[in-house]
């Protein structure tokens, strides 16, 4: 039981790992969407393994929780940003693809290296997640800042938030209700605000290129 | 300690907490702005910052400690009550001096409205995430205040505001997450204690089982945190945002908003120096402290404009505060003293500026001359606030940094005393070259020159007069004060 419960944790994280991944060889915003979307999907279905095999009925609400904030509404409200602005497809990074998938192969060496004492002192079923979840966090930062559109900033951020979320479940078994209901309303917020920001750049700048933004030096 | 007590002092909490949120819930729905919305903002503000002098005396005179153990999420320690009394001041402050109180403001209706919005917002985020004796409450708080200051930033939608903002937003939900991976981190490590936990029940049991991994949990709290602190190399956001800003809501950020993540920093770093030996987080706040002040004060050499100037002048002192820290409890006194007088200091510098910027319409130092004599009363508190800010007798900030130097001595750092002293020297030199060039010379021929003492500039003499106060004669109770509040971390 407990080996199929660390089997689908580790499968669960692996492909949240893969969406940040795919991020950084597909070019298009609508792919963005979608790999966030399913980073969502697999997160939430992370949490519910975690709440029926850790025996925590709490953790329900808490995927259910994810999954209408993460997995619908803000994905929803990407598309709809994305079609107001009529997006530029194509996005050009700073990184070129090649670059980009050698960094962040390197970045998911450094976690596993990262989390190793963890993985070591953890009886958790579901430490194997723990370098994943790590790993995941560091090519989201890649993400921000290698991705120069205001909206990849945004995804990249939305990621970051993933992964921190994914190393509180299979850290602890996923933090107290309250605690999540606020952190998960704070992401809402401070995605609603990123939103009406990429709204007032594109108002003010006719792009959404933060290349643009370098008026302030010194 | 009876039941009766607790309710006493749930209701001084109350009395701080309520009127900011009730003043930023008028001014969203009184529409479009009027002048009693502002009027009876600063009375909130005022009530606010009443019942916080009252909580500091309940927290000093004891009635709490008695609860303490007990740890409750508003159980209110001194050091809480004196970062809340911060806030209170600098927000009664910039809500008196900001536009909108009086009929011969011609400021947009519109923007003063969203402004005052956005302060008591701001003011209310920061007192909970002070007042809040749980670990990941406080993040959610410190998240909250991001957004409700970010949203005040660009109210001239202007290229170099929404750049300001944006970059503001992004550096800072960035840092804000990684705390949280860190706050996460530091919760496994705990065991049975989930981060829940009040900052007392964290502090008091025993989370050393891996010390490594507290460590990595630390290193991610402090760039966490130390991004919203303005931190070097995490600072590139704070000098942008400071200056593009409105004049009110730079003076909240510069003046408490760093010292509420400097507290979420000290809060951490008391539990981990609980748990493993201090060398390694003493270490880290001396690297980064040291950085930021030799970043903010060689940065000042080249300043151009007066609202970046007193910027980097922030990141420079909120380094001193971080070396503080790190120095032992004579240390953690300098730093408390430190981040009093900072708020008084730079509140006031950027109120002033913003009159200084209204005057003038222009942030460069080179257009700004003859100030002295232009605005009389605005140039002369300008410059006492600037003298304060360098750190020199008889102002407060000069007896938090002896004492700071003498810590560092103390604790055997010649090095770093020297190096602190030489680099104060640095920026003391170039901020008075700036102001020197504000203050005299010919007036340009288009700014309108006189000025009558009017009771918004009555006002700013205020915070001087606690500069001095605190530089000429540190009143024993208050020192009693911020002693206990450095004891509040150590127990």
């Amino acid at each position: 039981m407990s080996g199929l419960f660390s089997q689908l944790v580790t499968l669960g994280s692996s492909g949240m790992l893969l969406t940040g991944l795919i991020v950084l060889w597909r070019k298009g915003i609508p792919a963005y969407i979608t790999a966030y979307r399913w980073q969502s999907w697999l997160l939430a279905a992370v949490t519910a393994t975690i709440g029926y095999f850790g025996g925590d009925p709490a953790l329900y609400w808490v995927a259910g929780l994810l999954l209408i904030v993460k997995g619908m509404a803000i994905p929803a409200l990407l598309r709809a940003m994305q079609q107001r602005l009529g997006i530029q497809w194509k996005i050009a990074p700073y990184v070129n693809t090649e670059t980009s998938l050698l960094i962040a192969g390197l970045l998911v060496l450094f976690a596993y290296v990262l989390a190793r004492p963890w993985v070591m002192v953890s009886e958790l079923p579901t430490r194997t997640g723990l370098p994943l979840a790590m790993a995941l966090l560091f090519v989201s930062l890649f993400i921000i800042v290698s991705r120069r559109k205001a909206i990849t900033q945004v995804i990249g951020f939305l990621m970051l938030e993933n992964a921190i979320a994914l190393l509180a479940a299979v850290g602890t078994y996923g933090v107290p209700l309250l605690v999540e209901i606020g952190v998960c309303l704070d992401a809402l917020m401070a995605f609603l605000v990123m939103q009406i920001f990429v709204y007032h750049i594109h108002e003010t700048f006719n792009t959404i290129d933060v290349d643009e933004l370098t008026r302030l030096r010194h | 300690m009876g039941p009766e007590k607790r309710a006493i002092d749930m209701l001084t909490l109350t009395a701080v907490l309520l009127p900011p949120l009730l003043a930023s819930g008028l001014a969203v729905l009184v529409r479009p702005y009027r002048r009693f919305v502002g009027w009876l903002g600063l009375s909130c503000a005022a009530l606010s910052f009443l019942a916080s002098s009252r909580l500091c005396l309940e927290a000093f005179s004891g009635e709490m400690r008695g609860q303490r153990a007990a740890g409750g999420l508003w159980q209110v320690d001194s050091l809480s009550a004196l970062l809340a009394l911060c806030i209170a001041f600098v927000t009664l402050l910039a809500m008196a001096v900001a536009p909108g109180l009086r009929r011969s403001d011609d400021a947009d209706a519109v923007q003063t409205r969203r402004l005052r919005i956005f302060m008591s917002a701001f003011a209310f985020t920061m007192l909970v995430a002070v007042t809040v004796q749980n670990a990941a409450l406080m993040w959610v708080a410190i998240e909250a205040t991001t957004i409700a200051s970010a949203l005040a930033i660009p109210l001239h939608r202007t290229k170099a505001s929404v750049e300001a903002s944006w970059k503001y937003l992004l550096l800072c939900s960035v840092g804000i997450a990684l705390a949280l991976t860190g706050t996460i981190l530091a919760s496994f490590t705990a065991g049975e204690t989930p981060i829940g936990q009040s900052w007392v029940a964290l502090r008091s049991t025993p989370l050393s089982l891996h010390p490594q991994l507290l460590q990595l949990a630390f290193a991610f709290i402090l760039v966490g945190y130390g991004t919203k602190a303005g931190l070097a190399p995490m600072h590139t956001w704070l000098p942008d945002a400071h200056s593009e800003a409105p004049s009110p809501i730079s003076a909240m950020m510069s003046g408490v908003l760093l010292a509420v993540a400097t507290y979420a920093i000290a809060r951490w770093k008391a539990v981990v120096d609980a748990s493993v030996d201090p060398t390694f987080s003493n270490a880290l706040l001396i690297g980064f402290g040291l950085l930021s002040v030799a970043i903010g004060a060689l940065s000042l050499v080249i300043q151009q404009h007066y609202k970046r100037m007193l910027a980097y002048s922030s990141v420079e002192h909120i380094g001193l505060v971080t070396i503080g820290l790190a120095l032992g409890p004579l240390g953690a006194f300098a730093a408390w003293l430190h981040v009093i007088n900072h708020a008084v200091a730079k509140s006031a510098g950027f109120l002033l500026a913003g009159r200084i910027l209204y005057r003038y319409r222009t942030t460069e130092i080179a257009s700004v001359s003859g100030l002295l004599h232009v605005m009389p009363w605005t140039g002369g508190l300008f410059a006492t606030a600037v003298l304060a800010l360098v750190g020199l007798p008889p102002f407060g900030l000069f007896v938090s940094e002896f004492l700071l130097v003498q810590a560092a001595v103390a604790n055997h750092k010649m090095w770093l005393a020297a190096i602190v002293l030489l680099l104060l020297l640095i920026a003391f030199i170039s901020l008075m070259g700036h102001l020197n060039r504000m203050l005299y010379g010919p007036a340009p021929d288009d700014v309108p020159t006189g000025e009558r003492a009017s009771w918004p500039i009555l006002v700013l003499i205020v915070p001087v007069a606690i500069l001095v106060l605190l530089g000429v004669a540190l009143p024993k109770p208050f020192s009693a004060f911020i002693h206990d509040s450095v004891a509040s971390l150590l127990q």
